[in-house]
């Protein structure tokens, strides 16, 4: 049976009860983070909205780790090696991304899809972790599910159904 | 360094009556686009936390439209506004002068329309504030888009700055005859926009 947990804006999850379906709904420019240990199980998402900190106030808040790219891969992580799972068995999809904003002189201002994916690449390569999957950038919206149960990870568009990662 | 603004009943209650002000003109720019007349509802206004917005708005995954803005001048924010898909639909057989259930896709023809109802609307909005609080200031071509409310809400979060901000959304029902269509005006203003709103004399 199914348990859908669904991550809003800044939000992270750690579970292996196999029931358990991580999601994070309508993803534009945030960046679904999923990290799988295969062997335990041991299963985490991160909904990050920006790819670092931008004011004094929001990094002295340990809260709000979870709301940046950077620092909320380096919490995801933290919380499932203590859940049991093995970092360097850890299997990473990232998901999302997107710059929704196409209009002429808008594109580039605000870009923060790009510079969110950006950020996650930086923050695994720093931490010697292969991103085996990933669907990010374009002009879409993405939904991301993880199934703990067979460690499937999926995407789905607008329109479209869902699909395996 | 920024201006600190507190949300206290009376910043909210004024901010109300501009909201108030600028969506009936805003529904008398949409009259003049469709040549009759459109009655808007009072408009509700809310202050929302900015992470908070997913847990109220739901239904992340449907389909929606979004008209996004950006104004400069004496003040600096940003508009976006929100229409559930197929009321989008319903919204684009009423610029068509045709029977509802006509439309069935928005294309570009169809997008062209509901961007240039956006940009009129929240152009009127506009100069509506800008009238009431003495300032000027222009808004940027209209930037149409339809796709999950999430991933069009991700814009309005992506642009605030900070995770700890703040955003008003100001909610009101557009009426032709039988015909209503709910709209969410998600507005990001800086605090040097509140400040002026705050502390200006409303215009003679």
């Amino acid at each position: 049976m199914n348990n859908p947990i669904s991550l809003g804006l800044g939000e992270m999850a750690v579970t292996r009860n196999p029931d358990d379906v991580l999601a994070a709904y309508g993803l534009g420019s945030c960046l679904g983070i999923c990290m799988i240990d295969p062997v335990t199980k041991v299963t985490g998402l991160l909904h990050a909205v920006l790819p670092e900190t931008l004011n004094i106030s929001d990094s002295e808040n340990p809260s709000n780790a979870s709301k940046f790219v950077d620092r909320g891969i380096e919490s995801l992580l933290a919380a499932m090696t203590k859940e049991g799972a093995n970092r360097n068995r850890i299997i990473v999809r990232i998901v999302g991304g997107a710059n929704m904003l196409t209009a002429p002189g808008l594109t580039s201002t605000f870009d923060i899809g790009t510079r969110n994916i950006e950020k996650a690449r930086k923050t695994f390569q720093r931490l010697n972790i292969k991103i085996a999957a990933e669907e990010v950038g374009g002009h879409t919206g993405r939904t991301v599910r993880v199934y703990v149960a067979d460690s499937r990870v999926t995407v789905r568009v607008i329109g479209e159904k869902e699909h395996e990662i | 360094m920024d201006t600190i603004v507190e949300f206290d009943q009376d910043l909210m209650e004024k901010l109300t009556t501009i909201a108030g002000e600028g969506i009936n003109n805003a529904a008398i720019g949409f009259s003049g686009m469709v040549g009759r007349k459109i009655e808007v509802s009072s408009p509700r206004l809310e202050l929302i936390p900015l992470l908070a917005i997913p847990k109220i708005v739901g239904g992340l995954e449907d389909d929606a439209v979004g008209v996004y803005l950006r104004f400069e001048g004496d003040m600096h924010g940003q508009i976006m506004m929100i229409i559930p898909h197929h009321k989008a639909l319903e919204l684009t057989d009423m610029l068509m002068s045709v029977e509802n259930g006509t439309t069935q896709h928005l294309g570009s023809l169809e997008r062209s329309a509901l961007g240039e109802l956006g940009n009129l609307c929240t152009s009127f909005f506009l100069n509506s504030i800008a009238k009431t609080v003495g300032a000027s200031f222009r808004p940027s071509p209209p930037a149409v888009m339809v796709d999950m409310v999430g991933a069009i809400l991700d814009i309005v979060v992506a642009t605030a700055g900070g995770v700890n901000e703040h955003v008003l959304l100001v909610h009101a029902n557009f009426m032709d005859g039988p015909r209503c269509v709910e709209t969410d005006f998600w507005i990001i203003p800086d605090m040097k926009a509140l400040d002026i709103l705050l502390n200006k004399k409303p215009a003679e």
